[in-house]
C-alpha cells in the first residue's frame, strides 16, 4: 500500500540530508510504529510522504501513485487517500464538531458543495460525521463547539475526520504526545483497531518504545535521518529500542 | 440609481479630468500643503503647552483632578470637524479657526493620555520625592516626566501625526489649509483643480504616514513643530480675535435651543446618523472580507497582493470627508453619498486589519486541512475564515464606534445626518440650533463609545488577536 524506496530529502540550507536511503513498506492492515529521538526524521517522513516537502532522491508509491510525479488535481486526489493525524491543534476550534468531522470529506467535495454544507448540512452528512464519532465514541458531542472539548476528545474528533477521508493510509505523527498515560492507550487501541478493520496502512510516529511494543505489528528505528531498525514486535527486546545520541 | 443618474454621475467623473497641471497652479498648490502642515504644528504646540499642565494636575492627584479628567473626556468626544465649526465662529474663517479647533482637540487627548501615564508611573521614586517636602512642580519635573519620558516622546509623535491628518480635513468646514483649497474647488465647479489637489492630498497623507513611522522610532524629531507652529501662529493671526467679541458670541449660543420644528426633526435626523454608520460598516464589511482574502499572503499569489493592497492603501489614505467630497459631487447630496464615504474609506482600513488577521491565523489546521486534499476554497471557508472571526468581528465593532462619529460629521459637507442641520445652523447664524446639534453630536458619540465598551466588555473582547 505504502512502499518506500531509498529515499533522500534536503531542506534548502542545510549540510545534512533531512532523510538518507530511507526503505520501508506497509501493507494494507499493517500497523507501523516510528521510533527515533527528535529530530531524527519522523515528521520529515510524513512530510514527504504526503507531498508537502520534495525528495531529492528515490521514490514513494502510495496505492499505484508515484508521489513525486502528482501535482495540482493528481496531487490533491493523491492526499485524499492519505489521513493525517498530528500531535493536536489541527482542527479549526471555533468550529462546530461535526463541521470539523466532516473536513475529512473537502478532498471529494466541489468548492460549492463545501460551501453549501457550511450553510446546511443535510441529515446524510450529519449522519456520516455522527457514524464516524459514534466510532470513536464520542457521538453525543456531535453538535460540540470544538473548543469545548478536552485534550483527548479533540484527539478523536481528529480520528473520525480521518475516517470520513475514507483513506487508505493513515499517518500518525506523535498522535499522543500531549496526552496522560491512560488517554494515550486508548487513543492508540482505537487507531490500531480501525487500521485492522478497515485495512488501512498505518503508520505512527511515537516516542514511548513499550507503547509501540504493546500495540503495533512492527517497530522502525529512525535516527539521524536513516533506518536503523525495522523488525516485527516478535523479534524486538525493549532494551534493543534504546537510541545511542 | 436611474439610468440618467448614472449618466449624469458618469460625466460628473469625466469632467474631473485631466487634473490642472498647469505650471501657474502648481507653482500655487504648495501654499495650502504648508499651511496645513503649519497648522498641525500650532494646534500641537498650544496642546502641548496646556495639556502637560493640566496632565500634571491630574498626575500628582491635585484637589479637584478627577474633575479635569471628566472634562477632558467629555472634550475629547466633540469630534474635531465639529469643533472647527465652532472655531469658525469665534475666530473667522481661515487658518487661525482649523488651529483652534485642532488646539482644543489635541489638548484633550495630550491632558487625558499624558494623565494616564502619569497616574501610572511608579509610586516608590514618586513617594520618596515627595517626603523631600518638594512642590508638585518640582515632583513632576523630577520625578514624574522622567519617569515616563519615553511613552511621552512616542505619544506625541503619533498625536502630531493625527494632528497632521486632522489638519487636512477642518479645512473642509473653512479651517484653512489644504482642505478649504479643495472644498472651494468643487463649490466653484473647478474640477480639475479639485483633482489636482485630491492627489496632492492622498500624496500628503501618505507622506504623514511615513513620516509618522520615523517619529515613533525618532520621536525628537516631532520637536521640529514648535518653531513650525509659531511662525504660522505668527503669520496667521485670527482676524477677529477680540476677547469681548469671543465671549460675546459663545454667550449667544446659549442656552441651545431647538425651535419646534426642528425638533420634531430630530429623531429622524438622528437615525439617519446611525443609518449612516450602519450602512458604510456594513458596505466596507461586504468589499474587505473578498478584498483582505485576495491581499493575504497565505490566501493567494503574491503578485496579486501587492496589487490589492495598493488598493486598500488609496482607499484608506483618503479621509472619509474628502471621499464625501467627491461623493457629493457625483452620487448628489444627501445619507447615501455618507455612508459610501464612510464605506470606501473603512473598507481600506479594515481590508488591511482583515488581511493581516488572516494572515496570523494559526497555521497547523490550515495545514491539516490541506491534507486532506481540500482545495483552495474550502480551505478558506473551514479554515482561514472561522480562524480569523475573533479579530474580525472586533474590527468590526471598534470601526462601528469610530464610523458612529464620522457619521456625525460626513454631514457637513451636504452628506445628511445631523452634521448636515449642525452646518445649516451655522451657516444661517442659528447659533443656539448649531449649539444643540452639537450637544447631540456629543451625546451620540459618548453613547456609541458607552455601547460599544458594554457589548465588548460582555464578551470579553479584548484588542488584541487571541
Amino acid at each position: 500500500m505504502l512502499e518506500i524506496e531509498a529515499l533522500t530529502v534536503r531542506y534548502p540550507n542545510q549540510p545534512k540530508p533531512a532523510l538518507e536511503g530511507v526503505s520501508m513498506r506497509v501493507e494494507g492492515g499493517e500497523r507501523v510504529a516510528l521510533v527515533g529521538p527528535s529530530g531524527g526524521g519522523k515528521t520529515t517522513l510524513f512530510r514527504a510522504i504526503n507531498g508537502s516537502v520534495p525528495s531529492a532522491a528515490g521514490a514513494i508509491v502510495v496505492g499505484e501513485t508515484l508521489v513525486a510525479q502528482a501535482h495540482g488535481a493528481a496531487l490533491r486526489a493523491l492526499r485524499r487517500r492519505i489521513a493525517v493525524i498530528a500531535q493536536m491543534h489541527d482542527l479549526v476550534d471555533r468550529l462546530a464538531v461535526y463541521q470539523n468531522v466532516m473536513a475529512g470529506a473537502l478532498g471529494r467535495w466541489s468548492s460549492l458543495h463545501a460551501l453549501r454544507f457550511l450553510i446546511h448540512p443535510n441529515r446524510r452528512e450529519l449522519g456520516e460525521a455522527h457514524a464516524a464519532l459514534e466510532r470513536v465514541g464520542i457521538a453525543e458531542k456531535l453538535r460540540s463547539r470544538t473548543s469545548d472539548l478536552s485534550g483527548g476528545q479533540q484527539q478523536r474528533v481528529a480520528i473520525a475526520r480521518a475516517l470520513v477521508q475514507r483513506p487508505s493510509v493513515l499517518l500518525a505523527d506523535e498522535p499522543v504526545a500531549s496526552l496522560d498515560p491512560v488517554l494515550s492507550e486508548q487513543i492508540l487501541q482505537l487507531l490500531c483497531e480501525l487500521a485492522r478493520e478497515r485495512g488501512l496502512a498505518l503508520l505512527c510516529s511515537l516516542h514511548q518504545p513499550q507503547l509501540a511494543m504493546r500495540y503495533f505489528d512492527r517497530v522502525i528505528g529512525l535516527q539521524h535521518g536513516r533506518v536503523v531498525f525495522d523488525r516485527p514486535v516478535a523479534q524486538l527486546e525493549a532494551g534493543t529500542l534504546v537510541f545511542a545520541s | 440609481m436611474s439610468l440618467h443618474g448614472l449618466l449624469v454621475a458618469w460625466n460628473t467623473i469625466r469632467s474631473f479630468f485631466p487634473p490642472d497641471l498647469s505650471p501657474s497652479y502648481l507653482s500655487y498648490v504648495w501654499l495650502p500643503v504648508v499651511q496645513t502642515i503649519g497648522m498641525a504644528s500650532a494646534g500641537m504646540v498650544i496642546a502641548l503647552c496646556l495639556g502637560i499642565p493640566l496632565a500634571i494636575f491630574v498626575g500628582t492627584r491635585a484637589p479637584g483632578w478627577r474633575v479635569v479628567v471628566t472634562l477632558l473626556s467629555a472634550l475629547r468626544a466633540i469630534p474635531d470637524l465639529t469643533l472647527a465649526i465652532l472655531a469658525v465662529v469665534i475666530v473667522g474663517l481661515g487658518p487661525p479657526a482649523g488651529m483652534a479647533a485642532l488646539a482644543a482637540f489635541y489638548t484633550a487627548m495630550v491632558g487625558k493620555v499624558f494623565a494616564e501615564l502619569f497616574l501610572a508611573a511608579p509610586p516608590a521614586p514618586l513617594g520618596s520625592l515627595r517626603a523631600t517636602g518638594a512642590s508638585r512642580l518640582s515632583v513632576a519635573l523630577f520625578g514624574l516626566i522622567p519617569l515616563t519620558l519615553p511613552d511621552l516622546l512616542t505619544f506625541g509623535a503619533y498625536s502630531f501625526e493625527c494632528a497632521l491628518r486632522a489638519s487636512v480635513i477642518v479645512g473642509a468646514v473653512g479651517g484653512g489649509g489644504i482642505g478649504t483649497e479643495l472644498v472651494g474647488a468643487i463649490n466653484g465647479l473647478d474640477y480639475p483643480r479639485a483633482t489636482t489637489l485630491i492627489v496632492v492630498l492622498a500624496l500628503l497623507v501618505a507622506a504623514i504616514d511615513t513620516a509618522g513611522w520615523f517619529m515613533r522610532k525618532h520621536p525628537r524629531i516631532a520637536l521640529v513643530l514648535f518653531p513650525i507652529g509659531i511662525a504660522t501662529m505668527i503669520l496667521n493671526p485670527p482676524q477677529i480675535f477680540v476677547v469681548r467679541h469671543a465671549l460675546v458670541t459663545f454667550a449667544a449660543m446659549f442656552p441651545p435651543l431647538l425651535p419646534a420644528q426642528s425638533l420634531a426633526r430630530l429623531p429622524a435626523l438622528i437615525w439617519q446618523t446611525l443609518e449612516i454608520a450602519l450602512g458604510g460598516t456594513a458596505l466596507a464589511v461586504a468589499v474587505a472580507i473578498p478584498l483582505a482574502l485576495g491581499s493575504a499572503r497565505n490566501v493567494v499569489h503574491a503578485g496579486l497582493v501587492a496589487v490589492l493592497r495598493r488598493f486598500l492603501d488609496v482607499a484608506r489614505a483618503v479621509p472619509e470627508i474628502v471621499w464625501g467630497l467627491i461623493l457629493v459631487v457625483t452620487a448628489g447630496i444627501g445619507p447615501l453619498a455618507g455612508a459610501l464615504a464612510l464605506g470606501i474609506h473603512s473598507a481600506g482600513v479594515l481590508g488591511k486589519l482583515f488581511a493581516e488577521a488572516f494572515e496570523n491565523v494559526d497555521r497547523a489546521p490550515v495545514e491539516a486541512l490541506a491534507a486532506t486534499g481540500a482545495g483552495r476554497l474550502p480551505m478558506v471557508a473551514f479554515g482561514i475564515i472561522p480562524l480569523a472571526m475573533g479579530p474580525l468581528a472586533i474590527h468590526t465593532m471598534f470601526r462601528l464606534e469610530w464610523n458612529v462619529r464620522a457619521a456625525t460629521v460626513v454631514g457637513m459637507i451636504g452628506a445628511g445626518g445631523i452634521g448636515e442641520a449642525l452646518y445649516n445652523a451655522q451657516q444661517h447664524m442659528q447659533y443656539q440650533q448649531m449649539m444643540a446639534y452639537v450637544a447631540v453630536t456629543w451625546l451620540l458619540v459618548i453613547l456609541a463609545d458607552a455601547v460599544g465598551e458594554r457589548v465588548r466588555n460582555r464578551l470579553g473582547w479584548k484588542y488584541v488577536t487571541e
